[in-house]
């Protein structure tokens, strides 16, 4: 079996290699590549798009249905993690910490719901005092690297960055507040349920942009009818901007879904 | 304007995100989301199938660049035909699957729901796409959806065949990315359209010879043809009922589709079949196909991993009838696409009702299933005709022009496999006939007591109403559609073949 595999690799490696046997040489500017399409959109997005980032000009305009559907793709895969590892089985032990003195109260096998106070938290067994230095340099670092993500959504047509981009940052942020403190700490002000509307959400606002513009009278996604609402003055950067905040705000979410399940094996106690 | 094309892929979509939010707001909406979605999805691919066949093809230009700058979807009947397929087997299993996905997985139906629609989305996109790399893209949505969803089915086995299927999914899907690539390297273009324009130009480049190559080999890995079907059996027997449903009869079906198209849009038959001369071994490839997966469905006891690998034979038929290289060759695989996904639908359909009521379908658990389930077995063996191919089936009149294109083509190898296989299927659907009627469900006495000795009467345990509907209609439509064969050919398959 493995001199199979073996001999199976070695053909498709010498396929590749006998494929590129023809191919334009490297950075080759009479390639196709680079004489067919690529002409066109560098003499004429600008004109057509009024964005300067040719990138996010192919993306987010000339090719918007691909960048949908690749944002439905990230969506797919935060409620791909939520269906497989979401354990809804109830837990067996509670400990609730009392928080002014530091007490722990270990409840075994409630039959009932439990109620406590305000003063109490709800912890895990495995609960470590978050540690200062940590908690306070993170505590400082997070509001700037959101403003940086939303910074990054918002000139994703000027500049290198965008909606995915953004959207990692922002995710990454949340990650770094489930981190420093725990997960259950980030849960409190992001809940679950925020998180999967605002996934789905996301890929609504990019869609709901596209669809909007079918019922002004033109074809899926074309910004350009926009223009009676909002003028015709840099109308597809607009359009471009709201489908990328809508990138970011899935994107966000799905990174926090997919890390929240995988961390904690879909329990939502503290994990990591 | 004509939005139709954009309308069908679209109002899936749409579906599956409010769908996704309802699923969190208001869990019992998400249902009937989930139902108008599809349902408009398939109004919509109705349409565009009577818009089609009276007027030409229809090109929508995605965001209203037209191609190759844009991305544009491009319907012509044979898509048409696909997605009124895909669509109208949606919207029906979503309707006979609501009991059956209550039963399996009370606490998350909501987002299956939502991840069937995602699946739909990929299915309907890759069918309507006239551009390489969104199809890639949709291939990807649907591999995903897919995965999940298999993973959610049997507690043990589900998530492992799952796995397996995510590795050669993934190499398959990764085979035709590289093809795009070398393409788009060659040419400079990814609309299907311009480059069927550029091949008679480029037809000796080495490049494109690859590029060739990785593509169709690609699309035979996520398709299943023989040698690499190894994922198949396992992904859709240890699948949920409520999805099995709906990706046996269609996976494989829209990556036949895909094939088709890549010969006939893309590459060109030409180019296929009088530059390159390996015509001849795919469908000898297609002949082993169906040996292999008829002999390897007769070693089964379980009856979805029966019908699994009668999948897995029916692949070769439609490989090898594309690649015959004669008209009616390609007109039986082009219509079997049709028929086989209508037969596979009606024989999950039957065999999900049974899931319902007994659990597990060993077949030898089977016993006196027409008499306690007589509507179903109905169903299964109008499906199991028309998979044998007895007239009026629909299965017959494709296999009538499978074996006419392998006469034409000399190629004696494929009819005999085709009559072998009928056979192979009618002895492994008479198997089970025997013992769903003949075996009576008491007699688990051993050896040497006489099973006819104490009848006693069966009572009648259905499944539900609205599963039996469904099932109905597949039943009718299995008929209907071999009764029209003739229409259909004429109307929507020479079109294709003859512009």
């Amino acid at each position: 079996m493995k001199l199979l595999s073996l001999i199976v690799v070695c053909l498709t490696g010498g396929l590749l290699l006998y494929g590129t046997a023809d191919l334009p040489d490297w950075g080759d500017p009479n390639a196709p590549a680079s004489l067919h399409l690529s002409n066109y959109y560098i003499e004429n997005a600008v004109r057509d798009t009024q964005v300067p980032n040719l990138v996010t000009a192919v993306l987010a305009d000339y090719r918007s249905v691909d960048t949908m559907f690749e944002t439905a793709v990230v969506f797919c895969a935060g409620l791909a993690c939520f269906l497989l590892l979401r354990d809804f089985t109830p837990k067996k032990d509670h400990y609730y910490r009392h928080v002014p003195t530091g007490v722990i109260l270990h409840v075994k096998n409630p039959d009932r719901q439990v109620i406590v106070g305000n003063e109490f938290e709800d912890i895990d067994k495995e609960w470590l005092p978050p540690d200062t230095i940590i908690k306070t340099v993170c505590r400082m670092l997070i509001p700037f690297i959101q403003i940086y993500a939303l910074y990054v959504v918002a000139h994703g047509d000027f500049s290198p960055g965008g909606g995915f981009q953004g959207g990692v940052i922002f995710g990454s942020s949340l990650i770094l507040l489930a981190i420093s403190y725990n997960l259950k700490y980030l849960l409190k002000r992001v809940s679950e349920k925020f998180l999967g509307i605002l996934s789905a959400a996301g890929v609504l606002v990019y869609m709901g942009i596209g669809v909007v513009a079918m019922v002004l009278g033109g074809n899926f996604l074309d910004y350009e009818k926009y223009a009676p609402i909002f003028g015709e003055h840099h109308i597809r950067a607009l359009g471009m901007l709201g489908v990328e905040i809508g990138v970011g705000m899935a994107v966000t979410a799905v990174m926090v879904i997919i890390y929240i399940n995988i961390v904690s094996e879909g329990k939502h106690d503290e994990g990591l | 304007m004509i939005h139709y094309p954009a309308v069908v892929v679209i109002a899936s979509l749409l579906g599956a995100f409010i769908a996704g939010i309802l699923a969190w707001v208001q869990e019992r909406y998400t249902y009937p989301a989930a139902l108008i979605a599809t349902g408009i999805s398939c109004a919509a691919a109705v349409w565009d199938l009577i818009y089609v066949a009276g007027h030409g093809p229809i090109a929508y230009h995605m965001a209203g660049w037209a191609p190759p700058m844009g991305i544009e979807y491009r319907i012509d009947t044979l898509n048409a035909m696909v997605l009124v397929l895909i669509t109208a087997i949606a919207f029906l299993n979503l309707a006979a699957s609501w009991p059956n996905v209550k039963q399996e997985m009370p606490d998350r139906s909501p987002s299956f729901y939502v991840m069937y629609l995602l699946f739909v989305v990929g299915l309907t996109g890759v069918a309507s796409t006239g551009d390489l790399f969104n199809l890639y893209v949709l291939i990807e949505i649907t591999s995903l959806s897919s995965y999940t969803m298999i993973a959610l089915g049997d507690r043990d086995r589900g998530p492992i065949s799952a796995l397996n299927y995510v590795f050669v999914g993934v190499i398959g899907a990764s085979f035709y990315l590289l093809g795009v690539g070398y393409i788009y390297i060659k040419t400079g273009t990814l609309n299907m359209a311009e480059f069927a324009a550029m091949i008679p130009n480029i037809q000796d480049s080495t490049t494109i010879l690859t590029a060739f190559i990785l593509c169709i080999v690609g699309v035979f890995i996520k398709m299943a043809l023989f040698p690499l079907h190894v994922w198949l059996p396992n992904a859709y027997s240890y699948a949920p009922v409520g999805f099995a449903r709906i990706v046996a009869p269609l996976m494989t079906k829209v990556m036949v589709y895909v094939m088709v198209r890549l010969m006939i849009t893309v590459f060109g038959l030409d180019y296929i079949f009088i530059k390159l001369h390996i015509a001849d071994t795919i469908v000898w490839l297609g002949t082993i196909a169906i040996l292999a997966g008829g002999v390897m469905a007769l070693a089964q006891t379980n009856l979805k991993k029966m019908l699994a690998y009668i999948i897995v034979c029916e692949i070769g038929y439609m490989v090898g009838g594309a690649w015959l290289g004669n008209d009616s060759g390609i007109t039986g695989a082009v219509l079997h696409i049709l028929n086989d996904g209508i037969m596979t639908f009606a024989l999950f359909l039957a065999v999900g009702n049974m899931v319902y009521k007994l659990d597990r379908v060993e077949i030898k658990d089977l016993k006196g299933l027409f008499a306690g389930m007589p509507w179903t077995m109905t169903g299964f063996v109008l499906a199991a005709f028309s998979i044998v191919g007895v007239p009026p089936t629909c299965g017959f009149f494709s296999k009538w022009y499978l074996i006419l294109g392998a006469f034409e083509a000399g190629a004696w190898h494929f009819a005999a496999a085709l009559l072998i296989s009928s056979l192979i299927c009618a002895v492994l659907f008479f198997k089970v006939f025997e013992v769903c009627f003949f075996e009576s469900p008491d007699t688990h006495d051993g050896p040497g007591s006489d099973a006819h000795g104490h009848h006693t009467t069966v009572a009648i345990q259905e499944a539900p109403a609205i599963s039996l509907a469904v099932l109905g209609i597949a039943g009718i439509s299995l008929i209907v559609v071999g009764l029209y064969s003739k229409t259909i050919v004429v109307r929507l398959i020479w079109p294709l073949l003859n512009p």
